[in-house]
């Protein structure tokens, strides 16, 4: 009995290999994508101050998403925006490469079935895969037609969720915190956002970041924080960082673990008088 | 003398304004950003029953103005979507009317140019006239129906059925 159970695991691991191996996978474009597509295309449309324009996104089959046609725009536009979009995406190319292609001689390309060769259909790449198209027709121009398609794609390209799926993900484990805490160091610094563990022993100088938002969490220890009022003597330390011997005006706080203190970017802030190591987290946002 | 020549172009005005009326009469038009309230519309009505399917809105000439195909939505569905609207707005008529001529034997009506006879496309109403359309394919064809219902009277002044009157 137990062999037969075995032969049967062997046979269905074996099936699913053999599938794996058949299958592959692809990226596919969902309706929020097209629609940032059509978003996209439709504000190019309105800086370039475009007669009309019907925007056309497909999926990489070249079968319709979603489409608009600004009021106005001719009727015809929305069929031919399908299809260079469909052309774009079934032939992987630009529109553009086909119109030349025949323009330099090659009339009988003319020939193929379900093909619009004209400008203004641009696939939609995420990741080097094509996912689909977009096509764009009734704009000034052939030219123009193709700008608004171009703007289309790469609304898709920079969109954050596009980029930031494949993100990387920061893990600092407790050991390397504590060490951090110990010393008082930045944990990570990146360009939007820092996070220190921050770590002070005596009274320190006033301080101004011009870019930095501090979101304090403090951790141990209690110092008195001023904020707001004037830097006495401040002097440009670093870029975007004014530094002083002391804040005048200002208005102290008694902070203590557990409080959580959010210094805008621009505000005065000194840690005044500093009872034992204070241990604090921070998050500064630019 | 003035008077006299300004009140013999006003009297030649007035007619040549009837005129234009009577050849060259206004009508509704349907805008994208009506076309989006239709589709807003049915698409919410679409989630709450769990349904995937196109919406299309196309105008009076049965030329698309928007379109939306739901995630995961056979896609089969644009080119019958886009069919139901054509042919409630050419036709001035819910496309339900065919697919009920059809199964009740006149079978003729499937030679009607450019209709695509099954239930789920509306008219869209304004002012009384039919300004566009709005078909709704991928589910059965009552609930396909009922949503383009709900889209249509988004921007419709007048609820609109396919049931037989």
């Amino acid at each position: 009995m137990k062999i037969i159970e075995l032969v049967l695991a062997i046979l269905f691991i074996s099936c699913a290999v053999s599938a794996a191996a058949q299958v592959a996978e692809k990226k596919s474009l969902t309706l929020e994508g097209a629609n940032t597509v059509i978003t996209g295309a439709m504000a190019e449309a309105e800086k370039l101050n475009a007669p009309g324009g019907v925007i056309a996104v497909v999926d990489d089959g070249g079968n319709l998403m979603a489409l608009e046609r600004i009021d106005g725009t001719f009727a015809a536009g929305a069929n031919i925006s399908i299809g260079k979009a469909k052309t774009a995406a079934l032939f992987k190319k630009p529109t553009k490469f086909f119109e030349d292609v025949i323009k330099n001689g090659r009339t009988s390309m003319v020939a193929l079935q379900d093909f619009t060769p004209l400008q203004g259909g641009v696939p939609l790449v995420v990741d080097g895969e094509i996912v689909g198209a977009v096509g764009v027709s009734g704009a000034a121009s052939a030219q123009q037609d193709e700008e608004l398609a171009i703007a289309g794609a790469s609304a898709l390209m920079e969109s954050p969720s596009a980029d930031m799926s494949a993100a990387p993900v920061t893990y600092i484990d407790s050991g390397k915190v504590s060490a951090a805490f110990a010393k008082g160091m930045p944990l990570t610094e990146v360009a939007n956002y820092k996070v220190h563990a921050s770590r002070r022993t005596g009274p320190g100088v006033a301080e101004v970041h011009t870019k930095d938002t501090d979101i304090v969490y403090v951790l141990e220890g209690s110092a008195t924080l001023v904020t707001g009022g004037t830097v006495v003597e401040g002097k440009t330390a670093a870029p975007d960082e004014i530094r002083g011997r002391e804040i005048s005006g200002g208005e102290p706080r008694e902070i203590k673990p557990g409080d959580v203190i959010i210094i805008p970017a621009g505000v005065p802030h000194w840690f005044k008088d500093v009872k034992g190591p204070v241990l604090y987290y921070v998050v500064k946002v630019s | 003398m003035k008077k006299i020549i300004s009140i013999l172009l006003l009297v030649l005005a007035v007619p040549a304004a009837l005129a234009a009326e009577t050849e060259t009469p206004v009508k509704p038009v349907l805008t994208l950003s009506a076309a989006k309230k239709a589709v807003e519309a049915a698409e919410k009505e679409a989630a709450r029953r769990g349904a995937t399917v196109v919406i299309a809105v196309v105008d009076d000439g049965g030329q698309l103005i928007l379109l939306e195909r739901l995630d995961d939505t056979q896609v089969a569905s644009v080119e019958v979507g886009i069919g139901k609207a054509r042919t409630a707005a050419i036709f001035r008529r819910p496309s339900k009317v065919f697919e009920d001529q059809i199964r009740e034997g006149r079978v003729a009506a499937l030679a009607l140019p450019g209709a695509t006879p099954l239930q789920g496309g509306i008219p869209i109403i304004i002012d009384g006239k039919v300004a566009g359309a709005i078909g709704v394919s991928g589910n059965t064809p009552q609930e396909d129906e009922e949503i383009a219902i709900v889209g249509a009277s988004a921007v419709s002044e007048t609820e609109t059925s396919g049931e037989k009157q």
